[in-house]
Parts: C-alpha cells; structure tokens; sequence
C-alpha cells in the first residue's frame, strides 16, 4: 500500500470517492421526466407531408371543357356542329338522284316514289296522309 | 424498423435519435430513460451540486437534442459527445453568471459526523467530492467529472471540450491533484480514519 501524504490524498483514495460520486449519482425527479417528456411530445416531427398544392381556379369556359372531356371532344363537337349548319343550310333536293335509286334498284332516276316502297308496313299511309 | 445497435446489443442512440426525428414517439421516451440520468449526473457535478439548477440545465439539453434530431447529420458525432458538449455550454454559461454569488450558499456536503452505513459513507464522501470539485477551474472540474466520474476516454473528452487530448490529460492531472490537496485534511470523516 502507498504511503499516505498527509497533504494529499493517495490515488486510491481519491478513486473512492469518484466510485462513490459514481454510485450515488442523481436520478431525476418526477417533474423533470415530466419536463423532459414535455419538451419531447412538443417538438415530435410530423411525418415529412407532401407539399400542398393549391387548388386551380377553373375558369367557366374551362370547366365546361373539361366537363365534356377536354379540347379532343371538343374538336369532334366543332365537327359535328358545321356539318349541322352545313346540312341545314343547303337546300333539299328531291330523293330521286341517283343515291336513291342506289337504294331502289327497282326505281328510275326519274320516278317518284313512295313511303312503301321503303316498308311495306307503310302502305296506305301516304294516302291517308293525302286524305288528311 | 431495424435500427443499428451498438456494442451491448441495443438500439443505438444515433437510431433512435433519427426514429424520433423521422416522428418516433416511443423513440423518444426511450432515449429520454436512457440520457436523462446521464445528463442530470453530469450537470449536477458541474454546477457544483445545484440540483435545481442541474435539473433546468437537463431538460435545456434534452428539448436541444429533440429540436436538433431531424436535422442530425449520422456517423459525424455521438449523441452522448453532443449532449455532453450541449450540458458543458449551459453550466458554464450559468457558472459565468453566477461568479460573485457565495457557492457556499449551495447545500454544505458533509455535515462531519461518521456514517453508520456504507451508504451514507458513500454519499458523505460523493458530497465531499463535489463541494471541494466546486473549487476547480471549469476546465478542470468539466474533464475530471468526464474522465473519473462519467468514465468517458480523452479522445472523447477533447471532442467535447474541443480541446487536444493532451489538453485534456493536463486538466485532469491538475484538478486531480487540487482535490487530493483539498480533501486530505478529511480522511477521517471520509471514512479513510482506519486505513
């Protein structure tokens, strides 16, 4: 064993002491675990969210588009409205062309025809319709 | 979720510091249980034995450690070298300011009378320990608490006072010494009348 300075402690000696500083260490209190678990609940991360778009204001032309299914419908929809007035525009001509007759074989360029000869369920209504 | 685990086969503190950031509550109670205790030790010694004031400087560090963990950059430093660094600045912040109050006014360690037990021999001899540590420079008290008392090595110990590790050898040879001085004078009531 080392001599003892009296002036000094010896190195065993002063190792008890950190042995007893180490066994006898403070454990928190109550109201600390409390704080420390306070501290931890209010700076808890979220879960990284999504960056948030902001809504698109969808003027009324637009959604009148969309609501149709965009400018694609939209062109077939121009479309369908020329050929509307086109067809509305031009002027009737008798069914005795030669598409018609494409249709009748049995009639002549020239001949007239009637509702019967389309379908037989017709006949006599074009007369009843002359009757009034 | 697998976490890495350190050398005792549990939850490192680095995975459980970045499970809470990523929003971990039970993370969180986890590394609360396992720090807390450290950091109070810690900042009790240093604050020369305030409990109270030890106990603000705790839960400082612990709501610093919380608000940092999303931003913690793994593998550049330990979570315990970071805390103990974050304890070191506030105690000594706090020491600075209270430079001209009596510390004597701080609850006197030992009261003189022999321990009956080895309990309160040691508990007489830890506050001993503490009160004559009050008398050591902060560099001096802050690297014998950490070598001797926390049992941390000096490579660690440099990181956190940001200092050589030579620097630190010569702290703690020097405040060894002071207290080994200071102390001699009560072997008797240290228990040491005997031996």
């Amino acid at each position: 064993m080392a001599m003892n300075n009296i002036d000094m402690l010896n190195e065993n000696e002063l190792e008890a002491l950190f042995e007893a500083a180490r066994d006898t260490a403070p454990m928190p209190s109550q109201a600390l675990w409390d704080r420390v678990h306070a501290g931890a609940e209010a700076a808890l991360p979220t879960p990284h969210s999504f960056a948030r778009t902001q809504p698109v204001r969808v003027g009324l032309l637009a959604g009148l588009i969309a609501a149709i299914g965009g400018w694609p419908s939209l062109a077939g929809l121009a479309t369908a409205t020329l050929a509307g007035v086109w067809i509305g525009f031009s002027n009737p001509e008798a069914l005795t062309d030669s598409s018609v007759a494409l249709l009748l074989p049995g009639l002549s360029q020239t001949e007239t025809y009637e509702l019967e000869d389309f379908d037989p369920g017709l006949n006599g209504f074009s007369a009843m319709l002359e009757e009034g | 979720m697998d976490m890495a685990l350190d050398q005792n086969g549990e939850i490192s503190d680095e995975a459980l510091l970045v499970a809470y950031g990523n929003g971990d509550r039970e993370a969180a109670f986890a590394l609360t249980t396992r720090l807390t205790p450290r950091v109070l030790g810690f900042a009790t010694r240093m604050l020369g034995g305030d409990r109270a004031e030890a106990e603000d400087v705790s839960q400082e560090a612990m709501l610093r450690l919380w608000k940092v963990a999303p931003d913690w950059r793994q593998g550049e430093a330990k979570v315990t070298t970071w805390l103990y660094r974050v304890v070191s600045n506030l105690c000594t912040d706090r020491l600075r300011k209270k430079r001209g109050v009596d510390i004597d006014a701080i609850e006197e360690p030992a009261d003189g009378r022999p321990a009956v037990t080895s309990r309160l021999i040691a508990e007489d001899r830890a506050r001993a320990l503490i009160g004559a540590m009050r008398d050591l420079s902060d560099g001096q008290r802050q690297a014998v608490t950490l070598r001797h008392i926390e049992g941390l090595g000096n490579p660690e110990i440099a990181k956190i006072m940001q200092i050589s590790t030579e620097a630190v050898e010569s702290l703690t040879a020097r405040g060894k010494r002071a207290l080994a001085k200071a102390l001699a004078h009560r072997r008797e009531e240290l228990g040491y009348g005997d031996e």
